[in-house]
């Protein structure tokens, strides 16, 4: 009889915006509706351990944070910053094309390519390693390096 | 006076100065390079620092077309005089030390593009 009015209690409160953790327990005490409220307080503690989230498992935390990297989800960062470029054209732009040789730009050129492609990944990559990235796929290769992204 | 004709021929093959900051041509392009840096990076907030009315682009272009004017330079002394007047240049712009009219003097508006050739000379006349 307990257990099947705290199974009610759970399934009505078991929403995914909910968050198990203790703070939110007062709130979801004082915004139960008048007759479960009874089973509230002495179902505590049993409450934090059966009540789910349908989408995501029994006690797990949900921190934020970006979507893992992978080397294709680099590769198309690069690409797609190199073609907002405006001194790139779209057409002849390839992963194995040297921006001197081939694309033609400046040793200026590539330091602002560069830092670009700092403001799109976020961290700093300082001129003794910058100055040697002549392609995309050498900036690819650089980032997984540092981020750590292997297959 | 012998030894001022040894230094001479000595002086045919490469001559060795005291260096300034960089010893060798890499050294200074690094130089040059992160002085760019730095100014590409100060470019935006220089605009809104100072309200001025040109874009932000303008403004990079601006840096760039001064970076290319001192392209051809190859003695790694001159390259790092340039970059220490650079660095001045952009340590005054960073803590408002100049005022509008000093940056806006990098865009010579107010100035009418001296003639070059022959016949713009002869219609401006001799008097300056």
């Amino acid at each position: 009889m307990a257990a099947r009015v705290l199974q009610q209690c759970v399934r009505s409160f078991a929403r995914p915006s909910l968050r198990l953790c203790s703070s939110s327990l007062a709130l979801r005490v004082t915004a139960a509706p008048r007759p479960l409220s009874f089973a509230a307080d002495s179902r505590r503690t049993r409450w934090l351990v059966q009540s789910r989230i349908p989408s995501v498992g029994v006690l797990c935390r949900q921190y934020g944070d970006l979507p893992p990297l992978t080397l294709e989800t680099i590769k198309e960062r690069v690409m797609y910053v190199l073609k907002l470029y405006d001194k790139i054209n779209p057409e002849k732009l390839q992963t194995s094309s040297h921006f001197m040789k081939d694309l033609g730009l400046d040793s200026l050129d590539q330091v602002e390519i560069i830092m670009a492609m700092e403001d799109e990944f976020g961290f700093e990559i300082p001129d003794a390693e910058a100055e040697k990235l002549m392609t995309p796929e050498e900036i690819v290769q650089y980032i997984a390096d540092k981020k750590d992204v292997y297959e | 006076m012998a030894s001022t004709a040894a230094t001479r021929t000595a002086a045919g093959a490469a001559k060795v100065v005291k260096p300034i900051f960089s010893r060798d041509l890499d050294e200074a392009k690094r130089r040059v390079r992160e002085l760019y840096r730095a100014w590409y990076r100060e470019v935006p907030n220089t605009v809104a620092m100072f309200q001025l009315d040109i874009t932000t682009r303008q403004g990079r272009d601006k840096v760039r077309e001064i970076f290319d004017k001192n392209k051809h330079v190859t003695d790694p002394r001159v390259i790092d005089m340039l970059v220490i007047k650079g660095k001045m240049e952009l340590q005054e712009t960073i803590h408002v030390w100049k005022q509008k009219t000093h940056i806006m003097r990098y865009f010579y508006e107010s100035e009418e593009p001296r003639p070059t050739d022959f016949l713009s000379k002869f219609y401006r006349g001799h008097d300056q």
